[in-house]
């Protein structure tokens, strides 16, 4: 069957996969104006969160390495606009924002929103004791059991497990909750993957698998990481939705993303949505001139030229909701990190980052006893 | 039955195991259980039978053939605050639920500086003696006290495996649960198990009282040493046989106080020899006690060989009663 960015893999006979896309389509239908104001925000905050890291990094202000999301803001900002404050998240590397974009709907200000603020956020990346794990592992490793974010480890797809056990509590209690998680598309060649999915399958939890497909694993192009034509056809062997969304059109993404996420609401399990995108940069920012020896220019120049930005402007400007003089009152798209400056972002954005850049920049070290705490739990009943 | 005749009732190490499971799976109805052919047939060896027709296939979960991914669901549902029983059909096959075990269970308290603890007791059959071969008898525990974050246990007896399988239920952290096979069913180790018993983790156990010689041991060797200890008696050599029960944490003051007294020391674990739980064991003792003793501290172990499937090659590699004979007389004697 040929595939393109509007095909879905359906095998569930309730729902042919006609319907199957209708019913996305509808998704986007639903969003008012207003929504697609925030979204657009929400992307411009993603890609000025990730610039500006970018800049600190090349300061040297910052330790660890930093994995850009730039050009994938649309898989991040699509996936998690329509969840529901209760829904869990599973971020990786390459998702630094997704940690404050969960529920960021209800605002930064309320005190029970159910997402990390980008303080904290920062104050992660800077290492400091105001971090949700305390600065224990680095960048990304950071979770919120209370805000339904899990806490990944390096050894990729090895959250999708522990989703299918958060999912499989969700089933005991008769919750209809989902979980996300994130993987690369290079991270479906580990075992794990397998393992997770076929659990989460047999037992038809409410987990949806998001695949990056960035076309490439570190230094390893997608076609040494996995033998069929798409990611998605994954899916086939554990009879679950396998969607394929253009991963630098947030609709798509979210239409895709809200179709898998009601389905596992009604019980019917998980789903794999294979998002196709480009990784803008190197693996990480070490890797950024390296990355020449095994990409050459014009594949990276033609990746990025469908800047998701760019596209969700495009397509407010057609529905109306942005004149084409608001569409251009702010030009990030097209950009490297390093040409951008702040006046390519809307002045709440830029100042959101600088009030949590100064907070990260302000917090304590945490002290070096507390590297000896912890290890166990002891003080509980 | 009587109370009084019940409680009288000796009952094996099998048994032990299988009431702490059911006293807990009943006293918590938070609890899950994961593994393979737990449910329906009641595990490979029959420790979770009745499990299931008991608390129905939603808490007793029949898994698939999926080690890693039994633990990472056990993480799952332990950051949901659910206590969960995770079995390994045999502790061999923990190899393959590996990563979560030491990357993600092991350091998620650590890594959500004290958010997130995880209640997971990962068990299963464990050792060599029974023919099992390489993928059958291993004893893989260093592997795991080696692993911050992980409390690593193995009951020697009936009693025992009941006393911390429900302290291990009970705690916070993840443990790593070694059960004996080939005690499972022995006949000769039956004993009385009290009601509600509960053994702290942490905590050795003397299991024969002596003045001349300190064995340290844990699992199936004590029996060994405690033959063992029985011809040496003969021999005038008066051995004290300490079951550590729980490697995570060690109990040491229960070894350094015995050392103090017979000033001589061998260690015996059935595992292979280099980096084995014997060898942490003589580096504590060198630290705490080293001043005491009056001849250098031994250990018997297998040899660093995997377990062998035919009798008289996996003998020859295993901890017997006459190697464990010969180094508390060469302790004995130095």
């Amino acid at each position: 069957m040929a595939k393109d960015s509007t095909t879905v893999t359906e095998p569930d006979s309730q729902a042919p996969s006609t319907e199957t896309q209708s019913a996305a389509n509808r998704a986007r239908d639903l969003l008012t104006p207003e929504d697609h104001l925030e979204i657009l925000r929400q992307l411009y905050l993603t890609r000025y969160f990730d610039v500006r890291l970018i800049k600190e990094k090349r300061r040297g202000r910052l330790r660890g390495t930093l994995y850009s999301s730039h050009n994938q803001e649309a898989i991040l900002v699509g996936t998690i606009f329509g969840l529901r404050p209760t829904d869990w998240l599973s971020p990786i590397h390459r998702d630094m924002p997704a940690f404050f974009l969960k529920d960021l709907k209800s605002g930064w200000d309320d005190p029970n929103r159910m997402g990390m603020s980008i303080q904290e956020v920062c104050a992660q990346v800077w290492g400091k004791a105001t971090a949700p794990g305390r600065a224990r592992d680095n960048w990304s490793h950071i979770g919120d059991a209370e805000k339904g974010i899990i806490c990944s480890t390096s050894m990729l797809a090895g959250t999708i497990p522990v989703a299918a056990g958060i999912a499989y509590d969700f089933k005991l209690r008769g919750f209809d909750g989902v979980v996300l998680t994130y993987n690369g598309e290079g991270a479906t060649a580990q075992g794990i993957f397998h393992e997770a999915i076929n659990f989460a399958a047999i037992h038809k939890l409410g987990v949806i698998t998001i695949i990056e497909n960035n076309q490439w694993a570190y230094g390893t192009p997608v076609e040494l990481e996995c033998p069929t034509k798409d990611v998605a056809d994954r899916a086939k062997g554990y009879d679950i939705p396998g969607l394929i969304a253009d991963g630098q059109d947030v609709l798509d993404v979210y239409d895709k993303t809200m179709w898998a996420v009601e389905r596992a609401r009604r019980g019917k399990g998980p789903s794999l949505i294979e998002c196709k995108t480009f990784r803008a940069y190197g693996h990480g920012d070490h890797d950024d001139d390296r990355a020449a020896k095994y990409r050459n220019s014009d594949d990276v120049d033609k990746g990025r030229s469908r800047d998701p930005i760019a596209v969700y402007k495009a397509e407010l400007v057609r529905l109306g909701i942005l004149s084409q003089a608001e569409a251009d009152a702010y030009k990030p798209e097209g950009k490297h990190a390093i040409e951008t400056t702040d006046e390519d972002f809307p002045p709440a954005v830029v100042a959101a980052l600088k009030e949590a850049v100064e907070f990260a920049v302000n917090s304590p070290m945490p002290e070096p006893d507390e590297a000896f705490r912890w290890v166990f739990a002891e003080d509980q009943p | 039955m009587s109370v009084v005749a019940e409680q009288a009732a000796k009952k094996n190490y099998l048994a032990g195991l299988r009431e702490a499971l059911l006293e807990e799976m009943e006293a918590r109805p938070d609890m899950v259980c994961i593994g393979e052919d737990i449910g329906l047939l009641g595990g490979a060896f029959g420790v979770t039978e009745g499990l299931m027709e008991r608390y129905g296939p939603q808490r007793v979960i029949d898994a698939p053939i999926s080690e890693a991914a039994i633990v990472g669901v056990a993480i799952g549902l332990a950051m949901q605050g659910r206590p969960v029983m995770a079995e390994m059909q045999f502790i061999d096959f923990i190899s393959c639920g590996f990563d979560q075990i030491v990357n993600n269970a092991a350091t998620m308290y650590y890594r959500t500086a004290g958010k997130v603890n995880l209640p997971i007791v990962i068990r299963g059959p464990s050792g060599g003696y029974g023919g099992g071969g390489p993928y059958h008898s291993q004893q893989n525990e260093a592997w795991f006290a080696h692993s911050p974050g992980l409390k690593v246990v193995c009951p020697s007896t009936p009693a025992d495996a009941k006393g911390l399988l429900t302290a291990s239920l009970r705690d916070p952290n993840p443990v790593i649960f070694y059960e004996v096979k080939e005690l499972y069913r022995k006949r000769d180790i039956e004993e009385p198990i009290p009601d509600n018993h509960f053994v702290p983790l942490g905590s050795a156990s003397i299991r024969r009282p002596g003045n001349d010689v300190t064995v340290v041991t844990y699992g199936n060797p004590a029996y060994l040493c405690l033959q063992a200890s029985d011809e040496l008696s003969s021999e005038g050599i008066d051995v004290e046989v300490i079951d550590l029960r729980t490697l995570v944490p060690m109990d040491d003051e229960t070894v350094i106080q015995s050392i103090r007294k017979t000033n001589r020391v061998v260690v015996v674990n059935e595992a292979s020899r280099t980096c084995g739980f014997a060898a942490e064991v003589i580096a504590r003792i060198n630290e705490m006690a080293f001043e005491y003793l009056d001849a250098p501290p031994l250990r018997v172990t297998r040899a660093d060989t995997p377990v062998p499937w035919v009798k008289p090659l996996e003998t020859a590699v295993l901890p017997s009663v006459e190697s464990i004979c010969d180094a508390i007389r060469r302790v004995a004697r130095f």
